[in-house]
């Protein structure tokens, strides 16, 4: 129905009729005019050419109309057909009587086509138009006598209808004017509303991906159970208490957002202490200063883990790593802080439990190496019963081992005292040529009965650091002994040490058998053997260099490595220079 | 002319051996080892009944440690002038501090030389045979 109509008015538009269709209301009124003559007797043709040819130029412009319809370019002439049909009237007009012809009124319609065109040229066209139609018939055929009123007649219609022409001229075009405007909202209101479906749309998408969000967030907040997390606001009034707060208090949310401060889970006296550390004199904030405190970092915008201790209702305490960090709202302001904190009491109990082992271990394996080597020692000393030299032989051989075991041993001990963080430094400040000419030296014995060649480099300047000078040795004789190991017969290990841009660089390089790229990051792992070790049956069971790293670390120097299979490696140890102590 | 008598020394460390090994060193040095113990309560009657001269002691034993027999000798009028040389397996900084606190003269770690032992003996006691 829909798709009928807008075919009908496509045909029919006012904004946009065809050539057929201006030149129908012409064609069928003059059809009319034919019609009154053949069926009216009064209605008489008093001219048959004249009558003759309006009829024939009427079916050509007819004819014209229908072929400019089809052919597009040919629209632009499309002036030509109401001319024509002008003319066509004005020969019929004529044939019928002249200025007595009923048919003058056919005139109108012709010139009411032009003066409706686009452009006020039209309101010209009109009238030269319609007093060609007056006068051409007069000059062309052959008429017994021109009165003066036929004449008159042909001045005066032409300015009549050149009236009426400017009339609907102007009428049309204001009309074609509103037509505009109107088609222009109705252009605007289209676009708004497609716009504004598309928010829609937009908007819908939006509230699904927040609601999807929500629920992720949900049930993330209630899967965490295993973890405390707090909101508070400013003042630390707890607006969130998760699942893994109500475990840890036995409190539920009720009973705790809105109603309670996170401070009065902690131990008071801890608060206090970090205050003081802070430097908060009591009365200084408006805040509670234990709050403060406990907020200090968060509020810097620097996040923090520290062991805090909370206390439930009960005044039982629990041991918790806590990490503090503050919410902010969307202007950036701080809204409040968020306490997520893990019960540390197992892995504290874990820790000692390794302590007490580390300090069985210690006393356990050092005890009988103790005894080994101390009679080992009273044999080799016995003034009363000398031994021979194949026997102090073999008393070397045991020796040399069970000072490898007391090693092992030692090593073992230092990387658990690095793990538990009791690592002692006993730190001065030192020469760091005679630490580096001390690991060389004592490393000169195995590197000649391996045959590799030991070379030094050191600076005129003596580099001073601050340090503990027997790890940094025991470093060092790491790194030595590791390149001695690692490079075969006639191989060079070259130890140096500079001193630029406020650091010492000690460098051991080896020309030995290298380590693969893939390997390098797992250089400094417990226990970890690059490949080329077990391959090549260096021994070792792959615990200096984490010793060296932790050594190196404690010192907050730099370890770096550079290595090439095949070609060498080279370890690089950077410390701070200080300056030279004053003689004393 | 008469040779002055032996000092003598009591010392307690609950392995055997290394009792046996501080024991030979001592001997060695010229010291008449009066008791050798394995535990703290035993060492601390020891040294009540004897007064030694000097108290070579274990930190780890059972029964009081080492720590706090020290403590007691140092509280001990009688044995005011009475050195105690400490043994231990540890070795950080923190247990001779401890030892020093105690009021013991010296610290040795095991594993210990036997040589050193003696020459340590030797020269604390030099002096006083002049």
């Amino acid at each position: 129905m829909t798709d009928l109509y807008s075919r009908v008015m496509r045909y029919l538009s006012v904004d946009h009729p065809t050539l057929a269709l201006k030149q129908l209301p012409v064609a069928m009124a003059f059809a009319i005019g034919i019609a009154l003559i053949l069926l009216v007797p009064d209605v008489i043709v008093v001219h048959e050419l004249a009558a003759s040819i309006g009829i024939g130029v009427m079916v050509g412009a007819t004819v014209l109309a229908a072929i400019f319809t089809r052919v597009e370019r040919l629209e632009r002439y499309a002036i030509a057909i109401p001319l024509l049909d002008l003319i066509a009237i004005g020969f019929f007009r004529l044939g019928t009587g002249g200025g007595s012809s009923v048919f003058s009124a056919l005139l109108i319609l012709p010139v009411v086509w032009i003066a409706a065109e686009r452009g006020r040229r039209h309101i010209i066209i009109a009238a030269v138009g319609t007093a060609v139609a007056m006068f051409l018939p007069l000059i062309t055929v052959d008429v017994p006598s021109i009165s003066s009123s036929d004449l008159l007649r042909g001045f005066f219609s032409p300015f009549v209808f050149a009236i009426a022409a400017a009339i609907i001229n102007e009428l049309s075009r204001q009309s074609r004017v509103q037509l505009e405007s109107i088609r222009r909202l109705a252009d605007d209101k289209e676009v708004i509303l497609q716009r504004t479906v598309e928010f829609a749309n937009q908007l819908q998408d939006s509230e699904a991906q927040i609601r999807a969000g929500d629920r992720l967030f949900r049930n993330v907040w209630a899967a965490v159970t295993e973890q405390s997390i707090i909101g508070s606001s400013v003042t630390g009034l707890i607006d969130n208490w998760n699942a893994g707060a109500e475990k840890l208090f036995g409190l539920s949310s009720e009973e705790t957002e809105g109603k309670r401060y996170i401070f009065e889970f902690h131990v008071a006296a801890e608060l206090n202490a970090r205050s003081r550390e802070l430097n908060y004199p009591p009365g200084e904030t408006v805040l509670n200063p234990g709050f403060s405190a406990l907020v200090e970092s968060a509020r810097l915008g620097r996040a923090e883990s520290r062991e805090w201790t909370y206390v439930r209702d009960d005044g039982t305490e629990v041991p918790v790593l806590l990490s503090v960090t503050k919410r902010v709202d969307d202007a950036g302001n701080t809204s409040g802080y968020l306490f997520v904190a893990s019960d540390v009491t197992q892995s504290r109990e874990v820790a000692r439990l390794k302590d007490e082992f580390v300090g069985l271990i210690s006393h356990e394996l050092r005890t009988p190496l103790s005894s080994i080597l101390g009679y080992l020692e009273l044999l080799r000393d016995d003034e009363d019963n000398p031994l021979s030299d194949e026997q102090n032989h073999y008393l070397s051989v045991a020796e040399r081992n069970a000072h490898r075991l007391l090693r092992l041993v030692g090593d073992l001990l230092f990387t658990a005292q690095v793990e538990s963080g009791k690592f002692p430094l006993d730190s001065h400040p030192i020469e760091l040529d005679r630490i580096v000419s001390a690991a060389v030296e004592s490393a000169r014995p195995v590197a000649n009965a391996a045959g590799i060649t030991v070379e030094q480099v050191l600076p005129d300047v003596t580099p001073w650091v601050h340090g503990d000078a027997i790890r940094l040795g025991q470093a060092c004789d790491n790194l030595i002994s590791n390149a001695i190991k690692f490079t075969p017969r006639g191989g060079i290990v070259t130890v140096a040490l500079a001193a630029h841009n406020g650091s010492a660089e000690i460098t051991v390089r080896d020309t030995g058998m290298g380590i693969a790229a893939s390997e390098l990051d797992q250089l400094y792992s417990r226990f970890f053997r690059a490949s080329t070790a077990t391959r090549n049956a260096v021994p070792g069971v792959g615990l200096g260099l984490t010793i060296t790293k932790a050594i190196v670390t404690a010192h907050r120097g730099e370890l770096d490595v550079e290595s090439e299979e095949g070609v060498g490696t080279c370890f690089s140890v950077k410390l701070a220079l200080i300056a030279a102590p004053a003689p004393v | 002319m008469t040779e002055a008598p032996p000092r003598r020394v009591v010392v307690a460390d609950d392995d055997a051996d290394i009792r046996a090994l501080v024991a030979i060193s001592a001997k060695r040095a010229g010291f008449d080892v009066v008791a050798s113990v394995e535990d703290g309560d035993k060492a601390w009657l020891a040294i009540q009944e004897h007064v030694p001269d000097l108290v070579i002691l274990d930190v780890a034993m059972p029964g009081m440690t080492g720590l706090e027999v020290c403590k007691l000798v140092r509280a001990d009028a009688r044995l005011s002038e009475t050195p105690v040389l400490l043994l231990s397996a540890a070795v950080d900084e923190v247990s001779r501090a401890a030892g020093e606190a105690a009021g013991a003269q010296d610290y040795l770690a095991k594993p210990f030389s036997p040589r050193a032992l003696v020459a340590w003996l030797t020269n604390e006691f030099s002096g006083e045979n002049d």
